[in-house]
C-alpha cells in the first residue's frame, strides 16, 4: 500500500528522513535506506538542507525507488527560479516521484555557502499552490499540460516558533493552497505543541489535512543543548535536557525519550502519523519503530 | 486554491510607461522609503501587512514568517533585528486587521520591480490599499468557516 493510499483510508503513517552525503556515493543512500524498508511508509530527502550543498534530493529519490522504499523528496525555494521548480517537479514525476514536501528552505548563511545568492523566488504557500495547479494539469503559465503529475502535496509546520497565532494563519494558508500533509518540526515540548494542536481542531484544519508529528531522536545532551540554543524555532523541554545529562547511557535515554514523545503523540487527537528524524542517526530507526509498538 | 498565483503583466508595461513610472516612483519614495523602508517591488501589499514592508525580510516572503523566528521574536538571518512578520503580526493585531493576514499574497511579478505601485494600481495589475477593516474578528471567523 502506498504512502497516498494509507493517508487517503486513515491509516497511521510513519516517515522517516535521509540527508544524502556531501558526494556522489550512491552507496550512502542504499545503506541508510535499509534502516528504513520495511520500517516506514515514506522517507523525506531533504534538499540541501541547512543550504549544504548535497547530492540532489530527486537524483536520491531515485535511488530509493530502486530499494524499494517510498520517497518524498523535499523541494525547496531558496536554490530555485519557479522555472527550475516547474521542471525538476516534472522531472520526478516522470521518475516516478509521487510525494513532494514543499518549504521555504533555510537560509543560505548557515550552510557552508554563505556567499551565495539566495532565490526565493516564490514562497512555500506559493509553492503548494504551484504544485496543486501542475496537479489540475496546468503550469505557473497556464500552459495546459498533455499529462499531469499527481503529487501528494506535504508542507511544513513550526508550532513552536513565534508568534503562537501567525504560525496558525500560516498552516491554514498552506492548507488552502492545497496540501495534503502536514510535517511538524520536531517536538520537545509537548505542552506547546497540545495547545497547538487544540488550536488547529478548533479551526478545523485537521480534517482537511492529515497532521504528521515530528519526532527526534537524540544521542547526548549536547545535541539537545546545541539544537535549544543555536537552531532558531525550536522548543526543548528542560525536562529532557536534564535526563540526558543524568543518564549513563544517553543513547538508550535518548531512545527512551522519542519512544515516550511518539506514545504521547499518538494519542493526541488529530495527529495522523509521526515524522522520524533520525539526524545522523538513520540506524536507530528500526529499534525505535519496535519499541514504540508499531512492529512486533 | 486561488486560481489566479501570479501577478501578471496584464495590461503589458510600455516603454513610455516606465518612464513615467520613475517620475511617479520619485514622488512614490519621499514617503515610503523614509516610513516603510520600501524595497520597490512594485506590487505592495503594505496594507495588508499592518503597513510595514514585508520586502525587508531577508527571504523577501509574501505569506508570513518563515520557522525561523526566536523566542525574542528575532530574525534567524540577522538576530539583531526583530523578524519583520513578528512585527507584521504585532501591527496588524494593535490595527486589528488581522484577517488581512489570512489572504494568500500573489507570486511576485519581476517585472513590476522598481516600478511605481501607484501606477500598478491604477493600471489594475494590483489590488489598491484597504484602508477600513471593521470586525477583524468575525472576518476571521467567516473566512475560516467558509474556507474549512
Amino acid at each position: 500500500m502506498t504512502f497516498k493510499e494509507k493517508l487517503e483510508t486513515n491509516q497511521f503513517v510513519l516517515c522517516g528522513e535521509i540527508g544524502p552525503p556531501q558526494s556522489c556515493d550512491d552507496e550512502v543512500i542504499r545503506r541508510k535506506s535499509k534502516y528504513f524498508k520495511g520500517f516506514v511508509d515514506a522517507v523525506n530527502i531533504t534538499d540541501n538542507q541547512t543550504a549544504i550543498a548535497r547530492l540532489s534530493s530527486i537524483a536520491s529519490a531515485k535511488i530509493l525507488l530502486e530499494e524499494g522504499v517510498e520517497p518524498i523528496i523535499q523541494m525547496t525555494c531558496r536554490d530555485r527560479n519557479r522555472l527550475a521548480i516547474q521542471s525538476d517537479l516534472l522531472g520526478a514525476a516522470a521518475l516516478g516521484v509521487r510525494n513532494v514536501l514543499c518549504l521555504t528552505g533555510d537560509y543560505q548563511k548557515f550552510g557552508d555557502h554563505p556567499e551565495a545568492r539566495g532565490v526565493f523566488d516564490l514562497d512555500s504557500i506559493q509553492l503548494i499552490a504551484a504544485v496543486a495547479k501542475m496537479n489540475s494539469g496546468f503550469l505557473l503559465s497556464g500552459q495546459e499540460m498533455k499529462k499531469a503529475p499527481e503529487f501528494l502535496i506535504g508542507a511544513g509546520a513550526n508550532p513552536f516558533a513565534r508568534p503562537f497565532e501567525m504560525r496558525l494563519i500560516r498552516l491554514y494558508k498552506k492548507v488552502t493552497a492545497g496540501a495534503h500533509f502536514i510535517q511538524t518540526q520536531p517536538v520537545f515540548d509537548l505542552e506547546t505543541f497540545t495547545r497547538w494542536m487544540g488550536k488547529v481542531i478548533e479551526m478545523g484544519l485537521h480534517e482537511k489535512t492529515k497532521i504528521l508529528a515530528g519526532v527526534m531522536p537524540v544521542k547526548s545532551a549536547n545535541m539537545l543543548i546545541y539544537m535549544q540554543k543555536e537552531v532558531p524555532g525550536v522548543k526543548i523541554d528542560e525536562g529532557y535536557i536534564q535526563r540526558m545529562k543524568d543518564s549513563n547511557d544517553p543513547k538508550e535515554e535518548g531512545v527512551k525519550i522519542a519512544v515516550e514523545i511518539i506514545q504521547t503523540l499518538k494519542n493526541i487527537k488529530g495527529i495522523r502519523g509521526i515524522h522520524l528524524m533520525p539526524l545522523l542517526w538513520e540506524s536507530i530507526t528500526p529499534t525505535i519503530v519496535k519499541e514504540a509498538g508499531f512492529i512486533q | 486554491m486561488p486560481n489566479d498565483l501570479m501577478t501578471l503583466d496584464q495590461p503589458p508595461i510600455t516603454a513610455r510607461e516606465r518612464k513615467f513610472s520613475r517620475v511617479m516612483l520619485f514622488f512614490e519614495d519621499v514617503i515610503k522609503v523614509p516610513v516603510f523602508h520600501c524595497q520597490h517591488c512594485g506590487e505592495c501589499i503594505l496594507s495588508s501587512t499592518g503597513f510595514i514592508c514585508s520586502q525587508n525580510c531577508p527571504k523577501r516572503l509574501r505569506n508570513g514568517p518563515c520557522g525561523g523566528t526566536g523566542e525574542d521574536g528575532s530574525c534567524e538571518v540577522y538576530p539583531e533585528r526583530k523578524c519583520v512578520w513578528y512585527r507584521i503580526y504585532l501591527r496588524s493585531k494593535l490595527l486589528k486587521r488581522v484577517s488581512l493576514l489570512y489572504k494568500i499574497n500573489k507570486i511576485h511579478n519581476w517585472n513590476l520591480e522598481s516600478t511605481s505601485a501607484w501606477l500598478n494600481v491604477f493600471k489594475k495589475r494590483i489590488k489598491g490599499i484597504i484602508l477600513f477593516v471593521q470586525n477583524d474578528k468575525q472576518k476571521i471567523k467567516d473566512i475560516i468557516s467558509n474556507d474549512i
